[in-house]
């Protein structure tokens, strides 16, 4: 067991982590940390589940396959006591009815073994803002701005005419700025799990969205990372 | 009626079988009956004959002809009783010859002579021209005094002629009549004993992977088809028990193989977000966790074929229109084939309705567009088409592509084959895309078939049953 206690700084969401297995649980508590998350972790479920009701938690990541207290029960025994905290389930178990399962007992979010941790902690952010104000309806990364609104894009002030899969690609992009998103998530998010196979659908159209966002003005904002997938931003030099 | 059914077969043996034993019964009895009938007939004349040569013709000389004239009228009256009697002379003139017979069934007149060479005690049938035949017993008798008479007694053969003649018309009536109800009862007879058969053989062909835990039925008799269906059945549980391994295997290798695939994305998901990492280390990093994602994809689609396998994709059936399901999809991916200049056209007329699990059923229509714009040259045309026959909804996804090669035909739906290791380059490509089509289609109660032609193209059709009215 490995016990992190929030830090001094009252702001920082503090998540609980309840995985054996322990090279994951390290994995993704080492990731949340450097998201300036504080993170404790629980290797089996009766601990998970005296912890879950000892601390003040914002959030549980939980596996559903555990050593002592299934994970399954515990998820009904925190629901039962918190009715609002959000929980996320991480699990290898990626069968429709498991997941309706958990649904049904009060799971808000599921993510199935392998993952991206890049969309375990977007997952996570969604979660932990959910409730609070939603997104201005206008964002901008450096001289592009999307009106989520009205849907229009200008850069640098002229108007970008997009289609709709390509402003669906460029909207999930700078929802998340900074942030690498996997094809696996773009895929999903943009079109859906039925189109997973095809990675290079992402590809194919984040060449096109380029070619109408970023080919026409020195800045690029649109960056591959090899391996990882894609993100949006302005900072640094392209 | 299948002329080829083993009951068909056992029916027409049986009455081919019949018709000989029965054919050979019925000439042994007809000869028998007539030799019996003809033999006890002339013993009746010749004993006849032998008494008028013996009692009369022996003392001829001494009693003079004229009176054994008299003595055969009055003692046979040949004509009351139907008889033919004929005395002649060894010199061949006749000394008596019967007049016709009271039913007139032969005229005496034309009996021919018997002729010479005959032995002392013969018999013959004469055929006479008017339809009459006299079976005729001859004696010869020597006269005391020298003189040689020839005594015949002879019968109409009408009545025995009749008689075997009548037998003959039974047989020939009672033989086919009974060799058909022979046949038809062992039609009966064998449709009954294979009847288990037919069932069996219905159950067999029903028994697929999916339902492996059925079983054939077992009619408890005793006899050769309890052993047969059992034997079947234990064969079937093996089959299921191989099944249920390779299936466990799967399901297990794939669910193992997740976390430590997740351990080693992560890990280099950190590594790469290391600002410190010098841009080459970088770079072979990215190249691992491309490789990790693909590893990824592989497990999840072997495991999503296991649970399609386990036949997991009723859990969210649905009513869904095909036409429009391949209409939206198709829209999301054009730029895929308007990348590699592709025209991609569209057939549809009215919706066609099936029930299904929607967003497998859109991995079907993904995989096949996916695949047939992978295969087709820059500058062809993918054609979609979305129909119905009375009982199925049809997808087709045609290409102007590179084609199958024949022999990798029946093999283009198996799992991690690929037609040319070479020439499916790029992300994801495992070759599971096809195969989990088809175990989809399977799911639905449906199949997937593909024509192709090397050089012009192949064509895919997905076949599911209409939905319910």
């Amino acid at each position: 067991m490995n016990l992190v206690y929030g830090s001094p700084d009252g702001n920082r969401m503090r998540i609980l982590i309840v995985e054996d297995e322990r090279k994951v649980a390290e994995m993704v508590s080492r990731g949340l940390k450097a998201e300036r998350y504080a993170v404790d972790v629980a290797d089996n479920g009766d601990t998970g589940w005296a912890m879950a009701h000892t601390y003040d938690y914002d959030l549980v990541v939980l596996d559903l396959g555990l050593p002592g207290m299934d994970g399954a029960e515990l998820l009904r025994r925190i629901r039962g006591r918190n009715s609002r905290i959000p929980i996320l389930i991480l699990t290898a178990r990626d069968a429709t009815a498991c997941k309706v399962d958990s649904f049904e007992a009060g799971a808000d979010d599921y993510l199935t073994k392998p993952f991206a941790f890049a969309e375990l902690a977007v997952r996570i952010k969604a979660l932990l803002r959910r409730g609070a104000a939603d997104q201005s309806s206008v964002i901008r990364v450096g001289d592009l701005e999307i009106n989520r609104l009205t849907q229009q894009v200008s850069r640098a002030g002229q108007r970008i005419e997009l289609t709709a899969k390509e402003y669906a690609l460029l909207d999930y992009l700078a929802t998340h700025p900074g942030r690498v998103l996997s094809r696996t998530m773009i895929v999903e998010h943009v079109w859906d799990q039925s189109f997973e196979g095809l990675t290079n659908i992402v590809d194919v159209y984040v060449r096109h969205l380029r070619s109408k966002v970023d080919d026409p003005f020195p800045v690029k904002l649109i960056r591959t990372v090899r391996g990882s997938g894609y993100r949006i931003t302005d900072e640094g030099a392209p | 009626m299948n002329t080829r059914s083993i009951r068909f077969r056992l029916a027409a043996w049986h009455a081919v079988l019949l018709t000989a034993v029965f054919a050979l019964l019925g000439g042994l009895l007809y000869a028998t009956v007539k030799r019996y009938l003809d033999d006890t007939l002339l013993e009746t004349q010749a004993r006849r004959a032998r008494q008028i040569a013996g009692t009369l013709l022996a003392n001829a000389p001494r009693t003079g002809e004229a009176y054994v004239v008299r003595e055969i009228k009055a003692l046979y009256d040949p004509e009351l009783s139907d008889r033919f009697i004929r005395v002649t002379r060894g010199d061949g003139s006749v000394l008596y010859v019967s007049g016709p017979p009271n039913d007139q069934s032969f005229d005496p007149s034309r009996v021919p002579p018997a002729g010479a060479g005959h032995a002392a005690e013969f018999t013959r049938l004469e055929r006479l021209g008017d339809g009459g035949s006299v079976l005729i017993a001859a004696f010869r008798e020597e006269a005391a005094q020298g003189g040689t008479y020839l005594v015949e007694v002879g019968t109409s053969a009408g009545p025995v002629d009749r008689l075997a003649r009548h037998i003959l018309e039974l047989l020939a009536l009672g033989i086919p009549l009974v060799i058909a109800v022979a046949a038809a009862g062992g039609y009966l007879l064998a449709r009954q004993a294979l009847k288990p058969v037919e069932e069996i053989a219905w159950k067999a062909a029903i028994i697929t992977q999916h339902n492996l835990s059925e079983r054939l039925p077992v009619a408890r008799t005793g006899d050769e088809l309890e052993r047969l269906s059992s034997a079947l059945n234990l064969m079937i549980t093996r089959l299921d028990e191989a099944f249920g391994t390779s299936k466990r295997f799967v399901a297990d290798a794939s669910h193992e193989l997740r976390t430590p695939l997740t351990v080693i994305q992560g890990e280099l998901e950190n590594l790469a977000a290391d600002p410190q990492l010098p841009a080459e280390l970088r770079d072979r990093v990215g190249s691992t966790l491309e490789e990790v994602e693909r590893l990824g994809k592989i497990v999840q689609k072997l495991f999503a074929l296991s649970r399609l396998d386990a036949g997991e994709a009723q859990a969210e059936w649905v009513r869904l229109d095909l036409a429009a399901l391949v209409s939206a999809t198709a829209d999301q991916m054009l730029l895929l084939a308007e990348d590699r200049n592709i025209k991609v056209t569209r057939e549809a007329g009215e919706p066609v309705h099936v029930m299904g699990d929607r967003a497998r059923l859109k991995q079907v229509v993904v995989n096949l567009i996916d695949n047939a714009v992978k295969y087709t040259p820059p500058g062809g045309t993918v054609r979609l088409k979305v129909h119905r026959d009375s009982t199925h909804g049809i997808i087709e996804v045609a290409d102007t592509g590179v084609g199958i090669p024949p022999e990798a035909v029946p093999l283009v739906f198996e799992r991690f084959f690929r037609v040319d290791r070479e020439r499916s380059t790029g992300e994801g490509g495992a070759g599971l895309g096809l195969a989990i089509v088809k175990s989809i289609c399977a799911a639905h109660g449906g199949r997937v078939d593909v024509e192709s032609v090397v050089g012009s193209g192949s064509r895919f059709s997905v076949i599911l049953p209409l939905a319910a009215v």
